[in-house]
């Protein structure tokens, strides 16, 4: 069933970090759209050959779903084995205040642009009985250093228990946990994790044991150190 | 004589709301509605301001308002809307409002009032999520979704909240007996098992009060609340029975 032929997969903020790692581990078997809010000429020549791109701006909520669609339909796709919304940004506030603007921003590319895309994907979700996998955080339990983030995390955990429900026997819906990892997202988000950052997993583990959790259907799943000393980065399913 | 305290109610012109503020001033508060729609006539007055959440313009324009008319002795912040249909057959629009509604202006609203030092040491604040917090709510996805981030900002700020002297209570209220749960209630719902306003608003007004850090109003919620925690699935699967598999055909 899985992996038996290639999938036409979607991967949101595709162009770096997590997005990027996970592209890069499947380009060789399956096709591959990516999305991000760099133009064209920006990413060029750093996405995994073959891979299609698409501009979408995620704090544009609902252009964002738009221009997915519109993508997808230029790419020559009918249909979508998996839509993996990934996209996301965070705000570390100085004194943990978030400001009303990173309120927003986090509400809007973290969740609400998810939850558009979501809705504006489901036909073609639906057509190939694909699955949804929505990317949460460690977070999403709540963070003292970066409240609207979380919350914005735990708010895709709600939306995807609520949609695995709904969307049962028709697309698969699933949300997954990761844990901190050795991406760019701390520097952007103006938090420095000092020693810590060297406990973090490296993106290409963290993006194997998305793989093989993309694999599995299975919802929630935390993607952090425990899993992978158990091996998650080499064991489990092959998408 | 006691000394007057001042409250902040959210959508206090209905529903929980318009149950907390009666609470409130039986108790000795002043209280700050903030609502779109001005509260019944024929009630104690209230400082009322008008605000339609869902516009972050005219949220930012009342912000300086709302500081002024503090510092605030209890916060309550309840404003909210639910939206009920299949996930993919709702309008956008209205998932946008809800999410700007019942989690973003309240976020926005608790920071702003925090930075401005408009709630008192001592204060206590309310965060009103929902029972779907521990049960999943198929049939109101974007409802489940934004109830749930309001509940981990709250968690999230509550570390801050202890610096400023402030509790933080997150309320997770079941089906209420108001005018717009009745709304989105499935058909043949029996109204008599949902709770009444008031008897919630006094359940949650005294647990923040006390401090607690969470308010789970009535025993039939609590109780259901614990088996939610500890089998999220089959609960969230026996709430797709009562709810999402009742919906009105064209939802």
């Amino acid at each position: 069933m899985i992996g038996a032929k290639p999938r036409r997969i979607l991967i949101t903020g595709g162009n770096t970090g997590l997005g990027l790692a996970l592209a890069k581990k499947l380009a060789r078997r399956h096709q591959l759209l990516l999305s991000g809010r760099k133009s064209q000429d920006e990413v060029a020549g750093m996405l995994p050959p073959g891979a299609g791109y698409v501009v979408a701006d995620q704090s544009d909520p609902e252009s964002s779903a738009r221009a997915l669609v519109r993508g997808i339909g230029e790419f020559g796709w009918d249909g979508l084995h998996n839509a993996v919304l990934n996209a996301g940004t965070g705000t570390a506030p100085a004194d943990s205040v978030d400001s009303t603007e990173a309120i927003r921003r986090s509400l809007d590319v973290n969740l609400l642009a998810a939850l558009l895309q979501a809705q504006a994907l489901y036909p073609l979700l639906e057509k190939s009985r694909g699955t949804l996998t929505l990317i949460g955080s460690l977070a999403h339990k709540g963070y003292a250093t970066i409240p609207a983030y979380a919350a914005s995390k735990a708010g895709l955990h709600g939306l995807a228990r609520a949609l695995r429900s709904e969307w049962k026997g028709a697309v698969s819906v699933q949300v997954l946990h990761p844990g901190p990892s050795k991406t760019d997202m701390h520097d952007k988000a103006g938090y420095d994790p000092g020693l810590m950052r060297s406990l973090f997993l490296a993106p290409d583990d963290v993006a194997s044991m998305m793989a093989s959790a993309i694999a599995a259907r299975r919802s929630p799943v935390t993607l952090s150190w425990v899993r992978y000393l158990n091996g998650g980065a080499y064991t489990g399913r092959r998408l | 004589m006691q000394v007057r305290k001042r409250a902040l109610v959210t959508g206090g012109s209905a529903g929980l709301g318009a149950a907390a503020v009666s609470w409130l001033q039986a108790n000795n508060y002043d209280v700050v509605v903030l609502d779109r729609d001005q509260p019944l006539s024929g009630k104690a007055p209230v400082n009322f301001i008008s605000c339609d959440l869902a516009s972050r313009t005219e949220l930012d324009n009342v912000m300086p308002e709302l500081i002024a008319a503090g510092p605030y002795d209890l916060i309550f912040l309840n404003a909210g809307i639910n939206v009920t249909g299949r996930f993919e057959r709702i309008d956008a629009r209205a998932h946008i409002d809800v999410i700007r509604i019942n989690a973003e202006a309240p976020m926005v609203i608790t920071a702003r009032l925090f930075e401005a030092g408009a709630i008192r040491r001592g204060a206590a604040a309310v965060f009103v999520s929902s029972m779907s917090h521990f049960t999943g709510y198929p049939g109101a996805a974007s409802y489940a979704a934004s109830k749930d981030a309001l509940a981990i900002y709250a968690k999230s700020m509550r570390r801050y909240a202890k610096t400023a002297g402030v509790t933080l209570t997150v309320a997770f209220p079941g089906p209420l007996k108001t005018n717009h749960a009745e709304q989105h209630a499935p058909e043949g719902a029996d109204a008599s098992k949902r709770m009444d306003a008031d008897e919630a608003a006094n359940l949650i007004l005294t647990d923040a009060l006390a401090g607690r850090r969470t308010s789970i109003p009535g025993p039939a919620n609590r109780i259901f609340a614990v088996i939610g925690r500890i089998a999220p699935k089959p609960v969230t699967a026996l709430m797709r029975k009562l709810i999402y598999d009742r919906l009105k055909p064209g939802m």
